[in-house]
């Protein structure tokens, strides 16, 4: 049933009436993680084997009602108290589950985002059959008594930018599919799509001035000795500065470092590209390679800049940057 | 193509449809049953070594193959088991195509109407277990079914047994909703739309004609044909004649009713002194008697009494019927005989029986008293060598000359039908009775059985003043045959399994099954409302009896709801963790709380600084309960429970 509201928001007055519908969901309670669903937040409506049980079950009851027959009325009845059973049961599979948070790692656009939804369970009964359903993509898992789960559904992305996903429906219909109870729930933040890097990039722009002019081939574990400093695990063996340990005392390693070389300067301006989402999809490919390669480099943003640096946490600041160009 | 359901899905599937369909399979043409049984086994194969459904074509058309049989097994006949055949074939056609959820959860389902349906032809207690056995399965099938929904075909575990305990929980679950409807569920009072007129599969019930020799299987048939309760105490066995049909008309061969044996009677019956009043249960026999003690003063207002007295039921009795009965033996029928009955009464064909023929004249010319010429005639049948016996032969074209003059051997059929010949061709008006003789007096439950085999034939002679007389031949030849019950005059056993304690099985399952039939089968309307008006309740009507349903159904749905969707108290999982929150628990008492934010050893350290003189001992047993926890080699956990337990913080 979940299913039919679900395609209402096609048509224009069907997006109306999401609208409505959502701002209707949102008004009964917390809509976001984290929250724990209780009877507020949770929907029952009998799935269409539902319906086609309860026809059947209306015919035997006018039949045996008829006949006067009372084994074919208990039949019914029998059945009757399957659903209502049923209904509860599918309530029950749902009542107190704590959604607890959702979120995804970035990715480059074109790329499925695997959008993480933490759930726990605190009740001592196993909850069977429960299903995260988000648009067309479903996930189906059963949460043990008292634990708690991370699902991934893929989330299919097209555009650089931030994406807001639409609602989730976390659904059941344990025990035998007479009832379907649904809660709808919405992330509580947008994810952060990256910009596709281009695919066949033109070489680094290695800037007019030439002047160190060295280009060494780069040793990914550098061996330039660069300092000393307190020995961390997994540092391999080698790098133990063994006398300098000896003299003070406790384990230090030796730090190597790249030979420094010239720093880059990427601009969105002058990167090559017909339009400004090739460009900055060059852009992109020019940061990866620059990570890579472990240069340091600084990102032009019309009047902004970025940088100078090398790390990690500098191309996320860049990506990001470059994401939510505008 | 999607992925095709795991062999358990399926498996529990056809096992439903099988059992569902197990009576409705018995009573089709045997062909056609393993034909569909067939389809199963296919289905079941295709499951094991995962083929696909077969071409679209080749199940269209051995689908309409299947359906061309059956209106040729059926003739075209519309009735109830024409159409649960129809339905049974078309489950067995769906097997082919049933690959999808969908298709599975149909079948599932579909097994509870089966079910259902059966009880249109039968309601023996016996059906109970194939009710409990057949929605059993179904429900563990739709379990199953659910449980490999979503796309994930990939069934759970090799064990049937969890789906098995959760169907039989929800079975178990539906058991109060289903009892309160079944007894509060406003009955019909009328049916909404006609009965139809055939039910029964080949049983034999009492006949609506007679010609002696054609029915004998019925004494052999120890079925119950119907119970009756007392208000008094039972009538003496001799006078236990349950009126059926009156057969005024002879052919013959055969004897039948006359053209105005459902006219309503014209003459009033009043209650006397010796009236008796009685209820009836009776097993449905597809015609309209409804069986009573001679000469009913009323009886169930849907029923009619004929002018011969027989009471006929509005429509054909196909379920179990109860009514109520009163009946006066003391009555005269038709003090006066009309001239049109007089002839009809005495009417023989002029070509048959000549030998009796000569017998009547003889007997005339010797006792001119009709009275004088019965005795002779009843004196003549327990003196000379009459004997009474299942085992009779056939009678031919003069069959009441073979039986009085060669035979001298047969049943109460033979017997009624010699003696009635005899009498009309005497001129004394006669008429044949059928119906039932006697039944089994079950004392502990204070009601009597009367079975097919109790099944027996008189006659009644117009008498001069006395009007319509009782005369049962057959108790002249065996009176033990009518103070004994029809058991006692056969000798020897007549089957393999006629043996004393099988019969005294017989009579205790029939107790229960009279408790069946009276608290679960009977409970019609009227009992319906006499059941609420025996808790105290006022005549309630229709709509009230609904509103009083809805209100029950919540008073039983309330402790259920609420023992399902108790959420268990926040127990701690392990022992050793409810050893913790105990001393956590203690601590607080003092003003020690951990806070959410502080690990055990955090919260530990802290106490120890507040109040040094026991924090080591805090921070000990806090260690304890992290290596337990968290210690990469398993530590015992007994001394820290025990420990734990036995701690007590100082006062502050």
């Amino acid at each position: 049933m979940s299913a039919v509201l679900r395609r209402v928001g096609r048509s224009l007055p069907g997006r109306t009436l999401q609208a409505w519908l959502d701002g209707w969901v949102a008004r009964r309670g917390p809509t976001r993680p984290p929250l724990t669903l209780k009877y507020r937040q949770i929907f029952i409506l009998p799935t269409r084997f539902g319906w086609l049980l309860g026809l059947l079950m209306f015919a035997m009851l006018m039949g045996s009602l008829n006949f006067n027959n009372n084994l074919g009325l208990l039949t019914t009845f029998i059945v009757a108290g399957l659903g209502s059973n049923s209904m509860l049961l599918a309530y029950r599979n749902l009542e107190g589950l704590r959604i607890l948070k959702t979120g995804a790692s970035p990715v480059f656009a074109g790329q499925p985002i695997q959008f993480l939804i933490t759930i726990a369970s605190d009740a001592g009964r196993e909850r069977p059959g429960l299903e995260l359903r988000h648009g067309s993509t479903a996930q189906v898992f059963s949460l043990p008594a008292r634990a708690i789960t991370e699902i991934a559904l893929p989330v299919p992305t097209r555009h650089r930018g931030w994406l807001t996903l639409d609602r989730l429906a976390l659904q059941t219909g344990h025990p035998i599919g007479l009832f379907e109870a649904w809660s709808w729930f919405w992330p509580e933040r947008a994810i952060l799509v990256w910009p596709r890097p281009a695919e066949r990039p033109p070489p680094l722009p290695e800037g007019d001035a030439d002047r160190e002019g060295s280009e060494q081939r780069r040793n990914p574990d550098g061996d330039e000795f660069y300092s000393l400093r307190a020995w961390r695990e997994g540092d391999p063996l080698h790098r133990v500065a063994w006398k300098a340990s000896q003299r003070h005392n406790t384990l230090l390693a030796r730090d190597l470092r790249q030979p420094r070389s010239r720093d880059l300067v990427l601009d969105l301006a002058r990167a090559p590209g017909r339009d400004l989402e090739e460009r900055i999809r060059v852009l992109t490919a020019w940061l990866l390679q620059a990570r890579r390669q472990d240069r340091s480099w600084t990102l032009r943003l019309g009047g902004k800049a970025i940088g100078p640096d090398r790390t990690e946490a500098h191309l996320h600041a860049c990506l990001k940057a470059l994401a939510e160009q505008p | 193509m999607k992925q095709l359901p795991p062999f358990s899905a399926v498996a529990w599937t056809i096992a439903a449809f099988v059992i569902s369909a197990l009576p409705h399979l018995a009573a089709m043409p045997p062909w056609l049953a393993a034909g569909i049984l067939g389809a199963c086994a296919w289905r079941l194969a295709a499951a094991r070594y995962r083929w696909g459904p077969p071409p679209r074509l080749l199940r269209i058309v051995l689908t309409g193959v299947a359906l061309v049989f059956v209106l040729v097994a059926f003739g075209g006949l519309w009735g109830r088991r024409t159409a649960t055949v129809l339905l049974c074939v078309m489950l067995g056609a769906k097997m082919m195509e049933m690959f999808a959820v969908r298709d599975l959860r149909l079948v599932a389902s579909v097994s509870f109407f089966l079910i259902a349906t059966q009880f249109l032809f039968s309601e023996r207690l016996i059906y109970l277990v194939y009710l409990v056995s057949g929605s059993l399965v179904a429900t563990i099938a739709l379990t199953r079914i659910q449980t490999v929904h979503g796309g994930q075909w990939t069934a759970r575990g090799g064990s049937e047994l969890p789906a098995i305990r959760q169907a039989a929980v929800l079975l178990m679950l539906a058991a109060p909703v289903a009892l309160t409807l079944f007894v509060l569920f406003p009955r019909l009072a009328q049916p909404l739309w006609g009965l139809p007129d055939q039910v029964m599969d080949g049983r034999t019930g009492l006949s609506e004609d007679m010609s002696p020799g054609s029915i004998s299987n019925l004494f052999l048939d120890d079925s119950p044909a119907f119970r009756v309760e007392f208000d008094g105490p039972p009538p003496p066995p001799g006078e236990r004649y349950w009126r059926g049909p009156v057969l005024w008309n002879f052919d013959g061969t055969t004897w039948t009713r006359p053209f105005f044996g459902d006219a309503p009677s014209r003459q009033f019956v009043a209650e006397g002194p010796r009236s008796l009043s009685y209820q009836v249960q009776l097993e449905p026999h597809e015609r309209r008697w409804l069986f009573v003690l001679d000469y009913p003063v009323r009886g169930p207002d849907q029923a009619l009494i004929t002018v011969d007295h027989q009471m006929l039921n509005r429509h054909p009795v196909t379920t179990l019927t109860r009514y109520d009965v009163v009946s006066n033996p003391d009555f005269t029928d038709m003090p006066e005989l009309s001239s049109g009955a007089q002839a009809v009464a005495l009417r023989l064909p002029e070509d048959r029986n000549p030998r009796t023929r000569a017998l009547a004249q003889e007997l005339r010319e010797r006792h001119p008293d009709d009275r004088a010429l019965i005795n002779a005639v009843l004196g003549w049948f327990r003196e000379e060598a009459f004997y009474y016996t299942l085992s009779a032969a056939p009678l031919g074209r003069h069959g009441a000359d073979e039986f009085l003059f060669d035979l001298r051997s047969g049943y109460c059929e033979y017997y009624a039908s010699a003696f009635a010949i005899l009498m009309r061709a005497a001129g004394i008006p006669t008429r044949i009775v059928t119906g039932y003789q006697g039944g089994f007096w079950q004392a502990a439950s204070e009601y009597l059985l009367v079975r097919q085999s109790d099944a027996h034939a008189w006659t009644e002679v117009w008498l001069e003043g006395d009007g319509w007389t009782r005369v049962d031949p057959t108790a002249a030849v065996s009176p033990a045959r009518i103070e004994q019950g029809s058991r006692s005059v056969i000798d020897g056993p007549r089957h393999l399994f006629d043996l004393n304690w099988v019969e005294n099985l017989r009579n205790q399952y029939d107790r229960i099954q009279h408790l069946w039939n009276r608290w679960v089968l009977g409970f019609d309307h009227d009992r319906q409302r006499s059941f609420l008006r025996g808790l105290g309740l006022p005549d309630l009507t229709t709509d009230r009896i609904a509103l009083l349903m809805l209100l029950v159904l919540g008073l039983v749905m309330a402790p259920l709801s609420y023992a399902l969707l108790r959420q268990p108290r926040g127990r701690a999982a392990s022992e050793v963790e409810r050893a913790w929150q105990l001393m956590l628990r203690r601590l607080k008492r003092r003003g020690l709380t951990r806070q959410a934010s502080e690990t055990p050893l955090e919260f530990a350290r802290r106490v120890r600084n507040a109040r040094p003189q026991e924090g080591e001992r805090i921070v000990e047993l806090a260690l304890m309960y992290c290596r337990i926890h968290y210690g990469e080699v398993q530590d015992d956990a007994r001394p820290f429970i025990e420990q734990a337990r036995a701690f007590r913080p100082a006062r502050a």
